[in-house]
């Protein structure tokens, strides 16, 4: 049956003249020649033009292969005091100075990247994933069980989370983990009601009945059309997350939750230059650097993904 | 014009179908139905082209939308080669969907902007796991685009470095990748210029006569139907008012409305024209949440009845037209 439906169509002579022709000179300017056949790859290549966007890629990527790697090859420990060099300047022993224990600035910043990194990307990609799947859910499906789902959300943002730190602390007592659960267990309610309007406003685009007409099923329509096409205001949102996930990790370490002396992270160690900041202002620069070079990669990455997930932006 | 109709072959059969919409605002306002389609019959044939007319808003894709399954309907029944469609599910709809397709109006739309074109048009194929590897599907899209009139090449652009006219034949491509049996085509022309609007009609008409495809072709001007429709039907305010051929719908219309919507077609014929009586569509469509009682088009009728306001004129047969409005049956009877 199907070969005798593709023989009608290739007998279907197409008629020149009813066509509308391109001009020579347009279709040059039109056609790029590409070699990725998909969106995804697409994507890719086009984010590869993004010379920012890349510069932030690879410094991200350095910045976790040095957490990973730099303390094994380091000759300091995080936690190694040389008394007889307190806070030294930087030098060619210790590149970033050592802190009032005379520990290794350069080293404890490798070994805050361990903590700060993991729990940033860790609770963005959690409250990315829950955030995604709750809010395509409840703006999808919409009626009465979105408007249960949604009262819910509220519930969980209008407690403060100062509680939900106690809790957590009572409960699991004080490690990453715990920390991870703190900053999660309301992190994904932005990221929820912004996929949930986007999805409420799309899914009565015309594509996205079409796709229905199609037979596609509601994951698919969900997922393939409509969470694709709210991907803009979702990196933007989960860039944001992880440096408020960092900056939550550093005050929950403060009051005592998560790492404990003399174990580091960027927001650990930033308070504790901060007691020094008039003496030893050098201690403060290392741990914000690295916040802030992180977060500015992140950024620039965002942009470039923004833009070359949106084949209208592209050049 | 095809001809191949065959008559005595229903393909899709609308029974006193009825969709109506909630639109009451807010917790506890007073409820309120937007009666989008208001208690509709008809049948189309195998081969036919139906064409279904009426000013914007008087609930022509609501009626094709219910009929794809897009909404529910309220009330009736919708019956594709004899099988009635409601309640069906799983496997059951998935083989629905594969008969009956819809092309959207607004060709802007109803192209994921994030797709290529290779993407929009494997993707029913991908749902209904018509071929098993990439390279049928993409020798499948190639002839797709050729049938369309595109290129093979445009198989890795995106819809907005298209034309309105290039996008249609896109969003045609897609629905025949099914091999449907019946297409709504929803207004697939009054989004693009005048010039384009004959190549897409005459590529909708070409698919026809080669795969014997029946269509629901929907429009808010008759000229633009008159000439693909054997039958055309006219709906106002949700219901349909007159039904006939179109050739005899066209030349001489019965219902006031339909007179009406002639009226504002520019006459080719000068002389013609003026032996026409003109009617001109005074006031605006009335809301369907609070339609007029009796006939729906009292309001803006120039030969309103006291009668018209009591009861609702019912579809009656004149010859093989079918027209509700009381003045014809009193000129008739
Ligand atoms: N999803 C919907 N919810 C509520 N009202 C709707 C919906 N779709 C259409 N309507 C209303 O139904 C009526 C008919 O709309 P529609 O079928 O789009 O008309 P047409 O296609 O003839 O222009 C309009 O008054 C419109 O506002
Ligand atoms: S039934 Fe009455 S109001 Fe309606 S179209 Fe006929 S004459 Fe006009
Ligand atoms: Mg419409």
């Amino acid at each position: 049956m199907e070969n005798q439906f593709d023989k009608k169509l290739q007998d279907i002579e197409a008629d020149d003249a009813l066509f509308e022709k391109l001009e020579d000179s347009e279709k040059d300017s039109e056609f790029i020649a590409v070699e990725a056949k998909t969106y995804f790859q697409d994507a890719w290549k086009n984010f590869k033009k993004n010379k920012l966007a890349t510069i932030g890629l690879i410094f991200i990527c350095l910045m976790l292969l040095l957490a990973v790697f730099g303390p094994i090859f380091s000759p300091y420990t995080y936690d190694q005091q040389d008394l007889t060099s307190r806070n030294a300047l930087p030098s060619l022993q210790h590149p970033f100075g050592t802190d009032k224990f005379g520990r290794d600035i350069f080293v404890r910043v490798m070994y805050g990247a361990r903590i700060s990194l993991s729990v940033g990307f860790a609770s963005a990609f959690i409250n990315l994933i829950i955030g995604v799947v709750y809010g395509g859910f409840c703006g999808y499906f919409g009626g009465k069980l979105d408007m249960v789902l949604m009262r819910l959300v509220e519930i969980i943002y209008s407690v403060p989370t100062l509680l939900y730190v106690i809790l957590v602390m009572l409960i699991f007592g004080s490690n990453i983990f715990s920390v991870l659960l703190a900053i999660c267990i309301s992190g994904w309610v932005g990221m929820a009601r912004q996929v949930r309007a986007q999805v409420m406003s799309l899914k009565e685009q015309e594509y996205a009945l079409a796709a229905k007409v199609m037979g596609a099923g509601d994951s698919r329509i969900l997922f393939k059309h409509l969470v694709v096409n709210s991907i803009g205001p979702i990196i933007v949102t989960t860039t944001h997350m992880v440096p408020s996930a960092i900056f939550t990790e550093s005050f929950l370490a403060f009051v005592g939750i998560g790492i404990s002396i003399p174990q580091a992270s960027w927001g650990t160690m930033a308070s504790e230059a901060r007691g020094l900041i008039m003496n030893q202002p050098i201690q403060m620069v290392w741990p914000v650097l690295a916040i802030c070079l992180t977060i500015l990669s992140l950024n620039f990455i965002g942009d470039g993904l923004n833009e070359a997930l949106d084949p209208r932006k592209r050049v | 014009m095809p001809a191949n109709i065959v008559k005595d072959e229903v393909v899709l059969k609308v029974d006193h179908l009825k969709t109506y919409f909630d639109a009451t605002k807010g917790l506890f306002a007073k409820k309120q139905t937007v009666k989008a389609v208001d208690d509709v019959s008809f049948e189309i044939y195998k081969g036919e082209t139906f064409g279904l007319v009426g000013e914007s808003g008087c609930g022509k894709s609501t009626l094709g939308r219910t009929i794809v399954k897009i909404y529910e309907p309220t009330a009736g029944s919708i019956e594709i080669n004899g099988r009635d469609i409601a309640g069906i599910k799983g496997d059951e709809l998935k083989s629905f969907r594969k008969d009956i397709q819809y092309i959207f109006q607004d060709p802007y739309a109803s192209l994921d902007p994030r797709m290529t074109v290779g993407e929009i048009i494997k993707e029913p194929m991908k749902i209904h796991g018509i071929y098993k590897t990439e390279e049928e599907m993409d020798a499948r899209v190639s002839q797709l685009l050729r049938t369309v009139g595109l290129k093979p090449d445009h198989i890795r652009r995106y819809p907005h470095e298209f034309s309105g006219g290039q996008r249609q034949r896109i969003s045609i491509a897609r629905t025949l990748a099914l091999d449907p049996k019946f297409i709504i085509c929803d207004e697939p022309i009054s989004a693009l210029d005048v010039s384009i609007q004959a190549q897409i009609i005459n590529l909708l008409e070409q698919i026809q006569r080669e795969l014997d495809i029946s269509y629901l072709f929907i429009a808010h001007d008759l000229s633009m139907v008159k000439h693909i429709s054997h039958r055309i039907a006219v709906m106002y305010l949700g219901q349909i008012v007159e039904l006939g051929e179109s050739h005899e719908v066209y030349t001489n219309p019965m219902h006031p409305y339909s007179q009406a919507l002639l009226s504002a077609v520019p006459v080719p014929d000068p002389v013609k024209g003026k032996e026409k009586e003109r009617i001109m569509l005074q006031g605006e469509l009335p809301s369907p949440i609070d339609p007029p009682s009796g006939c729906p088009f009292r309001t803006r009728c120039p030969y309103a009845m006291e009668r018209c306001a009591g009861e609702r004129p019912q579809m009656k047969m004149y010859g093989s037209r079918q027209v509700a409005c009381f003045k014809v049956e009193e000129e008739n009877s």
